[in-house]
Parts: C-alpha cells; sequence; structure tokens
C-alpha cells in the first residue's frame, strides 16, 4: 500500500472504501435474495404440503429461508466483485470516463497515469454515495414478507378436504359375516342319502365348499368373491338334482306321465311327476297308498307298475329306478295303513268322537297329516283302556285276524299277532304304544328325500346370497310354478284360479269374481311356520334399486328353455317340450327353429 | 515527465486543436463531425476516405486543412489514364543546355511526395494506379526505380470518392480500403448550414486560413495521443467488437451472421483503439472510455467489413452492423452489468 501522503496513496484509501461499502451492500442485497427466494419457495412448499395435506410439516417449509440465505451467503461469496470490477462499477456510476480502473491499472507510472490518477481521485471523492452505492432492496425481495405470511398462514388454515374416494367396483366391498343364513342347509348335504358312491362324494365335496365359505365369510373376503362361490355351490347343487326332463329321461317321462294320467286317481301324481316334483309325487302316493279302499290301492300300484314299465322301455333308467322305489314303498305304505286301521278297528268302542273323524279322514283323502293324528288318537285312547279291556282288545284282534285269512299283509298279520300276545303285559302295552308313534310318521321314499334336500340346499344358497345383498329368486318349495294343486290339509286340490272356492263360483279377487260379493276380504289362513314377508318390510334391503336386474337362474353350457330346469328361470314344463312342433310356426321354417331349441 | 507537464501537454493539445477547427471553420460552413473525424485521423497518424456528393466540400476541407497546417499540399486528381507515376514520380534524362542529354537521370518527385495528400476521386483511377498509394501510406515512403524515398513527416492522405455516377469507377480493393484509419461520410448541409454556405461563397472570395500549426505541433500530438493511456477493459471491449464481427464467431449477433461475409480485422481493433485515443487526446483526457470506443466504431469499421449477398440483397448497410454490434456486445463483464442494472 502506497503512503497516505501520495495521490497514489489517497487513491487506493478513497477506493477501497468505495469498495467496501460496494460489496458490503453487494453482499446484504445477495442475502436478502436468497432469503427472498428461500421463502418464496417456503410459500410454495407449504401450499404444496397443505395441498397433500401434510399439514404437521408445513411450518419445517420456513427452513427454506435459512436454506436460501446459507445459498446466498455462499453465491455472494464466490461471485465477490473484483478491484476492477468495482472500479469498472464506479466508472459507470461516477461517470469518470474509465479514470478509476485505468487509475488502478496504470497507477502513476505511466506518463499519462499521474493525470488519469488525479481524475480517478476527483472522482471518487466528489462522488456522491448516495447516488452511486448500489442499491440493496429490490422488488424481488418483497417475495420474502410474502413468503413468510403465505407459510404462517398456510399453517394455520385446515387441511383441505381429501379427495372423494371413487366408488367401489361393484361387489369389490368386504363382507364378514359370522354366520351367513342358508349355508347350513347345503352344509347338510353330506348327510343326505346319496343315489350311489359318487353322488355321495360330490355331496360331500359340496357340504365342505360350503363349511370352507362359511370360514372365509367368518374371516372376511371380497363380496363378489363370496357371491361367486355361493353361484358355484348352487350350481352343484342343482346339477344333483334328479332331471326327469333332460333329452335322455325325456321320453320316458312322458310316457311314464300319460300312464299316470290314464288313471284318475293317479293324475295328480302323474301332474307332479311331470312337472319333476318328486316330492309332490311322492307325497300323492303317500296319500294313495293310504287310501281305505283296496280298489283304489291297486289301480294306483298297477298305474304305477305300468309307469315304471313304460319308463323303462323309453330308456329312462333312472326315472324307472324312481318308479320302482315307489312302487315297493307303495306297498310298504299300504301295509302301514292297513295295521293302523286294523288297531283302529279293534279299538272301536273306546275311540273318542275326534279320533273317528280321524279315521274316516284317513280312509278318505290318506293324507299323511291324518295319519298322524290318528295315531296318536288310538295312542291315547290305548293309555285310557284298563288291563280287563286290554285283553279284549287282544282277543279282538286275534279274531279278526282269523275272520281275514290272508286278507291283509303277513306283516301285518304276524304285527297284530304278537301285539295280541303282548297286550296283555305292560311291556306289550309299552311296545304298541311306540309302534302307533312309527306309525304316525309317514315313509318318504328316497328319491324324494334326496330331492326335498337338494330343493332345500338350492333354496338355502338362495337365502345367502340374500343374505349378501344379491337380489337372487328363492325357488318356491317343491319346485315349480303354482299349480293349483293340494298343498296342505284341507286343500281341496283342483285347477283353478287361486282363492278361487271350492265350489268353483270364485272368491273374492279371482277371475270368477265379478264385484258382487262384500269384499271385506277372507284370505285362509296360511299353512306355514313363519311369515315369509310382512308390511312395511324392507325389500331386498341391500340390493340395487330396481331398474337392474340381479337375479340369476342356474344353467350350464347347452341348456336352453326347452329343457326342464330347477331355477325360476328357464323352466319349461312337459307340456312345453316339443312345442315347436305344436306351435304356428310355419312349417318351412319349422325345422330350422326346433333345431334351434334343440338341447 | 511530471503530472504538470502531461497535464500541460494535453492541454496545449486542446488548445491546437480548437485553433486548427476555429481555422476550419472560417472557410468550412458546419459539417463539425466530419471535421473532427479528419482531426481525429490527422492526430492518430492515420489516412482518411471522405466519402459524399460532389458539392459538399471535401476538396475544400482538405485544401483548408493543408492551409491551417503549414504543410506542403499535393492534389492528384485521379481519372482513369492517370498512371502510377504520376502519383509517385519518375527519374527523368537530364538534358544539358544545348538540348543534348547529359546521360544522368533525375528524380522527378510526383504529387505523393507532399505532406497532404488529396487523392480526388480516388475511385476513378485504375487499381493498378490504386495500388501506387499503398507503399506511401502504409510505410510513409516511395520506392522510384529501386530507389526508396522516405516521405516527409507528417504524410497526410485524405481521399474522396463519390458515391454517384459509379459507371466506369474501379472500386477500391480491400486492401486498400484497409489502410485508410477512418471512412468519413459527408452528410448534406442542414439548411441553416447551406444558407450559411451560399451567402459566404456568392460573395467575395473567402480567403484561405493562415497556418496555426506547424509540422512540429501535428508531431506533437501525434506522440501524444500514443501516450493517452487505455485500460485493460476497455482494451478488451474493443476486441470484443471486433470478434463478434467475424460472422463464424460464436458472440456474432445474428445481424452480423446474416449480413456480413467478413468482418473486421487485426488492423481494424488497432485503428479502433488509436482513433479512441486521439478522440480522448481531443476531449482532454489522458484515458479513453468505453464511450470512445463506440463513437469512433462507425468511422472506423464501416469500410472493413465485407456485407454477404444475403445482406446486400436485404439492404443491410454495415454502419447498421456496427450500431447492432455496440447495443449488442456488453462494455463490462457480466458481473458488473448484473450489479450495475440492479442499481438502476
Amino acid at each position: 500500500m502506497p503512503p497516505e501522503s501520495t495521490e497514489l496513496g489517497r487513491f487506493h484509501r478513497l477506493f477501497q472504501r468505495w469498495a467496501r461499502q460496494i460489496r458490503l451492500r453487494l453482499a446484504a442485497r445477495s442475502l436478502l435474495t436468497g432469503l427472498a427466494l428461500g421463502f418464496a419457495l417456503a410459500g410454495v412448499a407449504a401450499a404444496a404440503l397443505w395441498w397433500q395435506r401434510l399439514g404437521s410439516l408445513r411450518p419445517a417449509a420456513a427452513a427454506l429461508g435459512a436454506v436460501g440465505v446459507l445459498i446466498a451467503l455462499i453465491v455472494a461469496t464466490r461471485r465477490r466483485l473484483s478491484d476492477s470490477d468495482v472500479a469498472l462499477y464506479l466508472d459507470a456510476r461516477l461517470e469518470s470516463k474509465e479514470a478509476i480502473s485505468t487509475a488502478l491499472e496504470l497507477g502513476s507510472s505511466e506518463d499519462a497515469g499521474a493525470v488519469v490518477l488525479g481524475d480517478a481521485v476527483s472522482a471518487l471523492d466528489q462522488g456522491d454515495p448516495k447516488r452511486a452505492r448500489p442499491r440493496v432492496l429490490q422488488t424481488l425481495h418483497a417475495l420474502a414478507p410474502v413468503g413468510v405470511a403465505a407459510v404462517v398462514y398456510l399453517s394455520l388454515i385446515p387441511l383441505p378436504p381429501g379427495p372423494a374416494v371413487p366408488p367401489a367396483a361393484p361387489g369389490s366391498s368386504r363382507v364378514q359375516l359370522a354366520n351367513l343364513q342358508g349355508l347350513e342347509k347345503i352344509e347338510r348335504l353330506e348327510n343326505l342319502d346319496a343315489r350311489d358312491a359318487e353322488q355321495r362324494e360330490r355331496l360331500k365335496q359340496i357340504a365342505e365348499e360350503a363349511k370352507r365359505l362359511r370360514e372365509e365369510l367368518a374371516k372376511g373376503m371380497e363380496k363378489r368373491e363370496a357371491q361367486a362361490k355361493i353361484a358355484k355351490l348352487r350350481d352343484d347343487v342343482a346339477a344333483e338334482r334328479l332331471k326327469l326332463g333332460d333329452q335322455k329321461n325325456r321320453a320316458g317321462l312322458e310316457a311314464a306321465v300319460g300312464k299316470l294320467a290314464e288313471n284318475k286317481s293317479t293324475r295328480d301324481a302323474a301332474k307332479a311327476l311331470g312337472d319333476g316334483d318328486l316330492v309332490e309325487f311322492d307325497k300323492k302316493m303317500q296319500e294313495l297308498a293310504n287310501k281305505a279302499e283296496k280298489a283304489d290301492r291297486d289301480a294306483a300300484k298297477q298305474a304305477l307298475d305300468e309307469a315304471q314299465k313304460a319308463a323303462r322301455e323309453k330308456g329312462a333308467k333312472e326315472l324307472a329306478q324312481a318308479l320302482e322305489e315307489q312302487k315297493k314303498l307303495f306297498e310298504k305304505r299300504e301295509a302301514k295303513a292297513e295295521a293302523l286301521r286294523e288297531l283302529a278297528r279293534g279299538m272301536k268302542g273306546k275311540l273318542s268322537e275326534e279320533a273317528l273323524k280321524d279315521l274316516e279322514e284317513f280312509g278318505q283323502s290318506g293324507s299323511p297329516e291324518a295319519q298322524k293324528r290318528l295315531a296318536e288318537s288310538l295312542e291315547k285312547a290305548l293309555q285310557g283302556m284298563t288291563e280287563e279291556e286290554r285283553k279284549r282288545l287282544a282277543e279282538r284282534l286275534q279274531k279278526q285276524l282269523e275272520q281275514q285269512p290272508g286278507g291283509a299283509n303277513p306283516m301285518t298279520k304276524e304285527q297284530i299277532d304278537d301285539m295280541a300276545k303282548r297286550l296283555g303285559t305292560p311291556e306289550g302295552q309299552k311296545a304298541l304304544e311306540e309302534q302307533l308313534k312309527d306309525l304316525a310318521k309317514p315313509d318318504a321314499s328316497k328319491e324324494g328325500e334326496r330331492e326335498k334336500g337338494l330343493g332345500d340346499a338350492e333354496r338355502g344358497g338362495a337365502e345367502a346370497e340374500r343374505g349378501l345383498g344379491g337380489m337372487a329368486p328363492v325357488p318356491i318349495e317343491g319346485g315349480g310354478p303354482s299349480d293349483g294343486s293340494p298343498k296342505g290339509p284341507g286343500d281341496k286340490g283342483g285347477k283353478g284360479d287361486p282363492g278361487s272356492k271350492a265350489d268353483g263360483s270364485g272368491g273374492p279377487g279371482s277371475k270368477k269374481d265379478f264385484g258382487t260379493g262384500d269384499h271385506k276380504g277372507n284370505t285362509a289362513k296360511l299353512d306355514t311356520k313363519g311369515l315369509r314377508s310382512k308390511a312395511n318390510g324392507k325389500m331386498n334391503a341391500g340390493a340395487p334399486m330396481q331398474g337392474s336386474t340381479m337375479g340369476r337362474a342356474p344353467s350350464r353350457p347347452g341348456e336352453t328353455a326347452n329343457q326342464a330346469g330347477t331355477g325360476a328361470l328357464g323352466q319349461a314344463g312337459p307340456s312345453e317340450l316339443g312345442g315347436v312342433e305344436g306351435s304356428e310356426v310355419p312349417e318351412e321354417y319349422r325345422e330350422q327353429v326346433g333345431r334351434y331349441f334343440q338341447p | 515527465m511530471t503530472q504538470s507537464n502531461f497535464e500541460a501537454r494535453l492541454a496545449q493539445a486542446r488548445e491546437s486543436s480548437t485553433r486548427l477547427r476555429d481555422a476550419i471553420a472560417t472557410v468550412i460552413v458546419g459539417q463539425n463531425a466530419v471535421v473532427d473525424q479528419v482531426l481525429w485521423a490527422l492526430i492518430a497518424g492515420g489516412h482518411v476516405l471522405l466519402e459524399g456528393a460532389p458539392g459538399l466540400g471535401k476538396t475544400l476541407l482538405v485544401r483548408t486543412l493543408a492551409s491551417s497546417l503549414e504543410l506542403k499540399f499535393s492534389r492528384i486528381q485521379f481519372t482513369p489514364d492517370l498512371m502510377p507515376s504520376d502519383v509517385t514520380g519518375t527519374n527523368v534524362l537530364v538534358m544539358d543546355a544545348t538540348g543534348g542529354a547529359t546521360g544522368r537521370f533525375e528524380l522527378h518527385r510526383g504529387p505523393i511526395f507532399g505532406q497532404v495528400i488529396l487523392a480526388d476521386e480516388i475511385n476513378r483511377a485504375t487499381p493498378k494506379t490504386q495500388s501506387s498509394l499503398l507503399e506511401a501510406m502504409q510505410e510513409h515512403a516511395v520506392t522510384i526505380a529501386g530507389v526508396r524515398h522516405v516521405l516527409d513527416q507528417p504524410f497526410f492522405v485524405l481521399a474522396t470518392e463519390n458515391p454517384i455516377e459509379m459507371e466506369g469507377t474501379y472500386p477500391l480493393p480491400e486492401a486498400q480500403l484497409d489502410r485508410f484509419l477512418l471512412k468519413v461520410m459527408v452528410p448534406n448541409p442542414s439548411e441553416d448550414e447551406m444558407t450559411a454556405i451560399l451567402a459566404r461563397t456568392t460573395g467575395h472570395a473567402v480567403e484561405a486560413p493562415k497556418s496555426v500549426l506547424h509540422r512540429d505541433d501535428v508531431l506533437a500530438l501525434r506522440a501524444l495521443c500514443r501516450d493517452i493511456a487505455v485500460a485493460e477493459p476497455v482494451l478488451r471491449y474493443a476486441a470484443r467488437l471486433i470478434a463478434a464481427s467475424a460472422p463464424d464467431s460464436s458472440t456474432a449477433p445474428e445481424l452480423v451472421r446474416r449480413g456480413l461475409r467478413y468482418g473486421a480485422g487485426v488492423r481494424g481493433g488497432q485503428s479502433l483503439v488509436l482513433a479512441s485515443k486521439s478522440l480522448a487526446l481531443l476531449e482532454g483526457r489522458a484515458q479513453v472510455a468505453f464511450t470512445d470506443i463506440q463513437r469512433v466504431a462507425l468511422p472506423v469499421l464501416r469500410h472493413r467489413m465485407i456485407r454477404s449477398f444475403e445482406g446486400e440483397a436485404d439492404g443491410v448497410t454495415t454502419d447498421q452492423v456496427i450500431e447492432e454490434l455496440c447495443r449488442v456486445v456488453p462494455t463490462r463483464s457480466g458481473a458488473v452489468e448484473q450489479v450495475l442494472q440492479g442499481s438502476r
């Protein structure tokens, strides 16, 4: 550094003072710029965090302001103006025509240097620092308070609501049910008396599948997956039901139904068989077997025998087997009913009025309900007899047996003989009571029981589907649409409109109701275990609104509407089979249309 | 040399230039910019090419300058049949009194042996004749018949060109153009100037001005011009300007890339600095400023650039290119420019 007294020394002193001021102000400007940019960035970051609903991180965004200052400090240090740059800046601001830059470079060594030095000193000395020094505050710096305010504001305001969750795909919601009603009916299939070992295995598998589904539902699973599994179970159950109307059995079925329909007493049974309702068919046959008139029973047996033969001739092996079984069961039922009647006749003097009515009804309708009531009345009457009377009953039974040699079933004869011998003892009386209880129970056919079990299972599947919110049609008990056939005691049966009176005049609301009645309403009491619907009840809770169809019917590839099905849809009765031939389809198209509906 | 001495020289230079301007102004009306530029060249030791329409006082200006300087003035009227020897001179056979040959040759000096040379309508002579000026302008010497003759100092060539009547002319080759320090465009006078010219030239003949500067004064001015200081940033700026004038340069602006085929060379940069020094001197400063470079850029560079075909077709002039260069090329470093921008 040259001495202060010289011009050069003076120049350097003045220059360094200016340079220090300029550098300080430039550093301050850089720091403020860094702070402003940092806080602006912090504001943006806080906004982003607010938008992303990361509430707790919002105040931390302010740290970006400090980062900005730090970066600015580094930048300011690295980009510190050199003396030459400061001189150029001063030349420009003080309008000294580059005298300062030249003086800094030349000093006083050159000829012109001394003059330039003088000019430079003069410029530095007379220069107005307020006008020449760089501005510290810039418009950009306004971002700093704006950024701080933004961070504070965004840290205080509540977070925005989360984005609307898109609706889940239909059925993708999870469902967790500890006990889904209906599945237990499918689980019971493992106890069902199977047609053969293979079917037993299949039924066992279905039951296990149902159990597994119950466990999965207890843990929780996707609703649509559960629905698919239930649908598969229903398909599997439906596949196990006897297909009397399929291609293999159709001809045999029609032949068997034809034979049964020829006999007046077996027409109802023929209708039930034609509808593929083996349970109803079995019930009709039970009634026939219980009838008092032997001629009726023989006619029924005859018709059954012919039907079985006709089915076998037409190649309906399964149907023939079912009819054969029914035939054997018919004889067994007949013997049982005869035994009951014999016993009642023996106790005739001791029977109550009600028991006599039951006996009469049992003989006429042969309904299992009447059979049950009669057996119960007999048991009651037996309990009210004295020892003497019981002995006389035994003697009377013995006499009746002697008077009717070979008139009754040998088994029944032996049973009654045995019973008459033992009736004198308390053990014998006890045994008779037990036998009466046994007689009260109607014998169901295996096929009928199987069909009933499978029907129950199918209804259980539908119930389970409904339990999951689906709107599956529940198969009507007994299968098939209502045909007006008697369904319970007191039901007179016969075709006609539902609600029609026994005399055929038609009840209120029937087709034969011409509005001349009192319109008070006189609906018969429903013979059912529980209510199936109730007023003001929610219809299809959890199911979609009307307008979309969620119902489904079991079907398999290749099946068409002219095949007797088991579900609510796609059913076709035997009379509808081959309907194309009897339709008004023009002759030239008939073959083509028929081929289309051919299974 | 002390500070006071240099300051005194500077003051004397300013005083001399003022006197010279005043002397010229007694004859020449207006044209101050032209007069100034001629003085820059005179002080910097360069030559001037004056371009302007006939009757604008070009020749008069040169004659007046020569008169004011008390220097030997020569005028060469360039015509197509002018021979180089008509410019430089030649050896002639010396005759005795009887008219017989003495067998001795004597140098007959041409007009180039003056100090202030007016090469009037230089573009009307053939290139061969034009080139006879080359050695004299560059080296201040003439070689005749193998003998080199150094010309008297100061040697100052002022050539004139007429931009109209271009038929039968020979445009100056680039090499020769480069020898001129400045190309000065002589503009038409303003209304006031024209009025004054008419008043002054239609009366009695105006006397030529008396000489105000002598040979030594001019040489002293030229020496002082060389002493003017130039800071490194200013030199760098001049260098940046020259570099940016090259169309293939990365710093060249779009107008240069499109409008020029060749930019200015090293001699252009030297001329830029010299002319700036001269300008600083005339303004009484001991150092060159950025603005000096910008002010002398047009006359110094306009004849050193060759336009491209596209530039000519688009009507791009070298003056436009130079103005664009001065606008685009930064004077100071980026950091300083940034600080300055933030402080305005």
